[in-house]
């Protein structure tokens, strides 16, 4: 059975007219790297909130269908069990910090002091993973002095100390540098590697098809489109449907009504089209 | 923008050291000595001797002094006026100003009440001075304060000054977009809503998502909590408040004996 299987989930926030969520089945394996991408409003969201638990149980509104993490059912878990195992972090960094910390470094204990880990072994896991999202030269600033793209480091870096099965992102890098971008794609496929379980929202499709194993294209909250990130990702459907690309497909694409793309596959990233263009 | 709305200063003192609710207790047996004793010169001697004592252990006492000119001696002196003149005893008059009477009586009256009000606020001063916000609450959360409120109190004096930042990011995008801060009484006022709007609408809004933020750090979670920082209470601690404790009875005693 999958880790994780969304079995007809249908969601409707409080006092709107139509769901957010309509009928997703979805079934991922541990270590899976999964993408979900889409335009405004398609439900990204909302997805990573059923999947972080915050929906239901922290939104209310109805839902219908399954939702399981390592087999244990939403339903019947309670927010505080839940975030244990599955943890969140989101686009706006300014107000993931709890605000209740004075540096860096107790900022990202503040999850552990909440869940009681003791703290002869504290101290050794935050450093450990400041070290992994490359932050520990800020441990001693105050949180609220960083740049944005630091914020968000910060606050991945924050859940990530939680050991969670499951990390659930939604646009983590959106104030990120692209070698900012980079590294966190990078620390987020050796975790995936070591058995941790990702969904991420994220718009930037290179780094996508890099790294993610599968991609998840949602349209108007029922999913569009799923599959292996270089199939997806150069599919004509998607670009019609207004779905961004990467701009390599996009030129690809283009040659190749010129027929100057012999290739029957588009590039997602600037290798491929490089290679592509080398025929 | 990024100062910290804290008096905290770091340093190494005897104080410093104290356990955070040794420090509290000693603040409530300063000004509770203040308002109780019947002797009436305890208060001079505790503002204008002992304190600035304590400030100089606590090596604060260019902070203390500082804030005490500043802020405690002009708050203190007009109520020491206010007093002198307002209160309605005594009878042998110094002096006579129109309708108001100063009298010997009311002038120790007013001294009085003027040292007390400077024993509270600068015991709080040098609390304050000597005292790392998130060290208290840690250590009240420790003794039983429900965590719910420490996060109140701790994310309200991080907040603030994040919140005046961002008034000033929309003040200044008002402005641009040619809203009147600047002329007339009428035209100011009528300019508030445009500012206020965003900022509350804007602030409420952004509770939810630290709502969350904070939900997935496991902030309602059951366990008991743990703290990062330990908190020194050393046996020296607890005698030290036993005696605060034992102090404020005594003066109490003392207090209802003489009335």
């Amino acid at each position: 059975m999958a880790f994780i299987n969304l079995q007809n989930l249908t969601y409707k926030y409080p006092l709107t007219k139509t769901p957010a969520l309509q009928n997703i089945n979805l079934q991922i394996d541990k270590g899976e790297f999964i993408s979900v991408i889409g335009a405004n409003g398609a439900g990204k969201s909302t997805l990573c909130y059923a999947l972080a638990g915050f929906v239901p149980h922290f939104f209310k509104g109805e839902i219908s269908g399954e939702i399981e993490v390592d087999g244990i059912a939403s339903s019947k878990s309670t927010l505080d069990e839940w975030v244990v195992n599955v943890g969140l972090a989101f686009q706006n960094p300014f107000n993931q910090i709890s605000g209740a910390k004075y540096t860096v470094f107790e900022e990202i204990a503040f999850g552990l002091e909440n869940i009681g880990v003791p703290r002869e072994q504290m101290k050794s896991r935050v450093e450990e993973a400041m070290k992994l999202t490359g932050i520990s030269n800020l441990a001693d600033r105050s949180p609220y002095s960083l740049s944005g793209g630091q914020q968000q480091r910060v606050a991945l870096t924050s859940i990530l100390v939680m050991q969670p099965k499951l990390l659930v992102l939604d646009e983590p890098t959106s104030q990120m540098d692209p070698i900012g971008t980079r590294e966190v794609f990078e620390v987020i496929h050796n975790l995936t590697q070591s058995g941790m379980t990702v969904v991420m929202v994220e718009h930037k499709v290179e780094w996508i098809a890099h790294f993610a194993n599968r991609v998840i294209a949602l349209k108007d909250g029922s999913i569009f489109m799923e599959g292996k990130p270089s199939d997806v990702l150069t599919s004509d459907l998607l670009i019609e449907n207004g779905f961004g690309v990467s701009r390599y497909t996009s030129v690809a694409r283009e040659a190749k009504k010129q027929g100057l793309w012999k290739k029957e596959k588009l590039p997602v990233t600037l290798f491929e089209a490089a290679e592509g263009f080398k025929e | 923008m990024h100062e910290r709305l804290s008096f905290h200063i770091k340093r190494d003192s005897a104080i410093h050291r104290l356990n955070p609710l040794t420090k509290l207790t000693l603040v409530l047996t300063l000004i509770l000595l203040a308002f109780l004793t019947p002797w009436y010169w305890t208060p001079h001697i505790l503002a204008v001797i002992f304190i600035p004592i304590l400030s100089v252990i606590g090596k604060v006492a260019k902070e203390y002094f500082t804030t005490a000119l500043k802020l405690i001696l002009p708050a203190a002196t007009f109520l020491f006026i206010m007093q002198a003149v307002f209160q309605p005893i005594g009878e042998e008059i110094i002096f006579h100003f129109y309708f108001l009477d100063v009298t010997q009586e009311s002038l120790m009256f007013a001294f009085r009440n003027a040292m007390r009000i400077i024993v509270m606020v600068s015991a709080f001063t040098l609390f304050l001075l000597t005292t790392h916000p998130s060290e208290l609450m840690s250590d009240l959360t420790r003794r039983g304060l429900p965590g719910q409120f420490a996060y109140v109190m701790i994310s309200t004096l991080q907040i603030l000054p994040q919140m005046q930042a961002k008034a000033q990011t929309i003040i200044s995008a008002q402005r641009s977009r040619g809203l009147d801060t600047e002329s007339t009484f009428l035209k100011r006022a009528g300019s508030i809503f445009p500012l206020v709007g965003p900022l509350v609408f804007g602030s409420l809004a952004e509770v939810e998502e630290r709502a969350i933020a904070i939900e997935a750090r496991g902030f309602t979670s059951k366990q008991v909590k743990t703290s990062f920082h330990e908190i020194p209470d050393s046996s020296n601690d607890k005698i030290l408040r036993w005696s605060l404790l034992f102090l404020i009875l005594v003066s109490i005693v003392l207090n209802l004996w003489h009335s």
